[in-house]
């Protein structure tokens, strides 16, 4: 198979140059537009903040990878790339890199399985720009497939591999329902604002914000359908809460160990979850020593963190043997579009569509009719396919491009529907 | 009939064991790849095991009472079918293993000890010592079900306390939910207690000539009613939470446990039959 790949992520490039090489959509549209035709027929562009990829058919066998580069380079000009920061892949490696990077085992955070969503994005709007086709097509459909079979099949994505999402899951070995709890975050910065998002994603029952700066807290609280309380005043609310997450930039301690006991006398010793994520610590760890408080720093939750990690590491070599599989799947396929199997299956599938027609209907003829039945039959048989199996011939003569072939050949194989029937007849 | 009898017997320590082996297993390896097979595991011992209880009602015509052994097979039988309809009502599927082995140790000592009794005190035969004694039974069933929850809400609050993040914490359900199992297992323990104790003192002191209100068992059982009926009214009405109410289900449990045994071998009266 003709498809090139290209890879820029977080194995070859630091943040700097993946930001740099960053394509927003509108970008891709560019590229797409200049690119369609000149440099490939169809593929694929996926860009995160983890990684940029081209994938693509190339409209020319003189077209490699550095043409490739050179390209991106002039829709966005780097002057301190190297050409070492792509990762070239060809044919069949290109294939199993798109199945590794869907199923999250490529990704910085293993099994992050945002990336299955970010692909499947990406395939969503290529389609939108008109810049699929047939064995693109049939290539997406299996990446979707091996990235839902590694999700469904394994624990790849098991398990909070984030401080803030491990914040959630040891809040959830507390209480059974967080519909009926209620939560403070104190600091809307980029931390507090994903411990956040992923409480209202827990359907947290009450979600309170509370931020030294009050504009910029009441805008995540207007995002998250939180309410705010002045920063100034917090503390005389403390006792509301049941979980406590912190994660100011503050350089001394907001709460005491003496605030916390007060606190939990006032909730008559109720279960209360402190979460300091904080650096430094906003929250006095030895809060954790009073009954009740189960107090966690990142510290703390960093040991959750990579002990998922390590877990989706184990799962790696079972994601590896569903990538093999659907990549045998996959090339079986794409096999099958050569020209001389595709001539024998069509021979194959209108031979048995003959003789099912002719058993069914032998009985109407004398014995003598019937062997003449046969010969008409065949004859008529042989006179339909014989313009088609010309045409598929002419495809193996000259320069014809293999891709192209396999792609006009698929499409008779599905008119004729030739694989369903054949995999029936497996059945 | 006898020879059935006697196989499962045999068999019924075993089944129990295989059964907490697979929940076991499955509890070290991450609770997924035998979440139906080791529910029918237990399903399938405990239906050998009602088929070993109504063979012995029949064969020996009485009801499995008569004394601590057969009592023993009963209590077996309780634990884990409680626990079986727990956790069909919860899908709480990972707390299998503490449950199951209490049915283990009782199973095991019935079986090595519990002998054919076909001569049985005409009194042992009635039907309100039946209401009595297996009101009891569901009791003891209920509140061993509360001790072992609450073990685990106590060594599942220490994990988290001290940080600690392995199999107990990723298999083990929220604390809330184990506070919530070991109270309710102790309400139903509790109820079904009172029924006995109520039973008993009405038809005891007809039943028995001997009856005394300085009966070892009785006065150990109403021991334990009375701490388990503060325990669940301090919850109720007293606003007490977490390791305080877990505390006096455990104790009230050990002393369940301390006066049975006591009761049972080592003070004589008209309430021991064996």
């Amino acid at each position: 198979m003709n498809l090139l790949s290209l890879s820029i992520s977080h194995h070859t490039a630091p943040v700097e140059l993946r930001e740099a090489l960053h394509l927003n959509n509108e970008e891709i549209k560019t590229f797409i537009e200049q690119a369609k035709g000149k440099l490939f027929n169809e593929g694929l562009i996926l860009s995160t903040c983890n990684r940029t990829e081209i994938y693509g058919i190339p409209s020319d066998p003189n077209i490699n990878h550095s043409v490739v580069q050179s390209f991106i380079l002039g829709l966005k000009p780097v002057p301190e790339i190297k050409s070492e920061i792509f990762k070239n892949y060809f044919s069949f490696d290109a294939v199993k890199h798109l199945f590794g990077v869907i199923t999250g085992i490529d990704s910085l955070l293993i099994g992050d399985n945002q990336i299955y969503h970010q692909v499947k994005d990406s395939m969503r709007y290529v389609e939108e720009l008109k810049f699929t086709g047939f064995l693109t097509q049939k290539l997406f459909d299996a990446a979707i497939k091996t990235g839902k079979r590694a999700i469904n099949e394994t624990e790849i994505s098991e398990g909070a591999v984030t401080v803030s999402y491990a914040a959630v899951q040891l809040i959830e070995k507390i209480f059974s329902n967080l519909s009926k709890k209620s939560a403070l975050v104190i600091g809307a910065g980029e931390t507090g604002e994903i411990a956040a998002k992923h409480l209202r994603e827990k359907l947290i029952g009450r979600l309170t914000i509370t931020n030294r700066t009050f504009e910029k807290g009441q805008l995540l609280a207007e995002s998250l359908q939180a309410r705010i309380i002045p920063f100034e005043n917090f503390k005389s609310s403390l006792h509301e809460f049941d979980i406590i997450i912190s994660a100011t930039s503050s350089e001394n301690l907001l709460l005491t160990k003496d605030e916390i006991r007060a606190i939990m006398k006032k909730r008559n010793f109720a279960d209360l979850v402190i979460t300091d994520i904080a650096i430094p610590r906003n929250i006095d760890p030895e809060s954790k020593e009073i009954d009740y408080v189960f107090y966690h720093d990142i510290d703390s939750l960093n040991i959750i963190v990579e002990q998922n990690l390590t877990k989706r590491r184990a799962q790696i070599p079972r994601v590896e043997k569903i990538i093999d599989e659907e990549l045998k799947s996959f090339f079986d396929w794409y096999h099958s579009l050569e020209v001389a199997p595709t001539i024998k299956s069509i021979r194959d599938h209108f031979e048995n569509i003959r003789l099912a027609e002719v058993e069914k209907n032998k009985n109407k003829f004398s014995s003598e009719d019937q062997e003449k039945l046969e010969i008409v039959t065949k004859r008529i048989v042989n006179k339909i396919l014989h313009q088609p199996t010309v045409e598929l011939k002419k495809l193996t003569e000259g320069e014809n491009n293999h891709d192209e072939t396999a792609a006009k050949v698929g499409i008779i194989r599905e008119i004729f529907g030739i694989d369903n029937a054949s995999s029936k007849e497996e059945k | 009939m006898k020879s059935v009898i006697d196989f499962l017997n045999i068999l019924l320590p075993f089944a129990y064991t295989a059964t907490f082996s697979i929940y076991f297993y499955d509890f070290m390896k991450g609770g997924k790849k035998l979440t139906n097979s080791k529910r029918l595991f237990l399903f399938l011992t405990l239906i050998l095991h009602s088929i070993y209880l109504v063979i012995r009602i029949i064969a020996f015509n009485h009801p499995p009472i008569t004394n601590v052994f057969e009592i023993f097979t009963v209590l077996a039988f309780s634990v884990s079918f409680a626990y079986f309809i727990l956790e069909l009502l919860t899908d709480i599927r990972n707390t299998g293993p503490f449950i199951i082995i209490i049915s283990i140790i009782f199973q095991a000592i019935s079986s090595l000890f519990i002998e054919d009794l076909v001569e049985v005190k005409e009194i042992l035969r009635s039907n309100l010592l039946g209401s009595h004694v297996f009101s009891a039974l569901i009791g003891y069933a209920g509140i061993t079900i509360s001790a072992v929850y609450g073990l685990l809400y106590l060594i599942l609050y220490k994990e988290i306390k001290l940080n600690k993040f392995g199999i107990v914490f990723n298999q083990l359900p929220s604390l809330e939910v184990l506070e919530t199992l070991s109270f309710y297992s102790a309400v139903i323990g509790f109820f079904m207690l009172t029924i006995a104790i109520v039973v008993g003192v009405i038809w005891l002191p007809t039943a028995f000539p001997d009856f005394s209100y300085a009966d070892p068992k009785l006065i150990g059982t109403s021991i334990v009613w009375i701490l388990y009926g503060l325990g669940i009214a301090s919850k109720l009405f007293g606003n007490w939470r977490g390791r305080k109410v877990i505390l006096f289900s455990i104790i009230g449990y050990i002393l369940a446990i301390l006066s049975t045994l006591l009761s049972n071998f080592l003070a004589q009266s008209f309430h021991s039959f064996y």
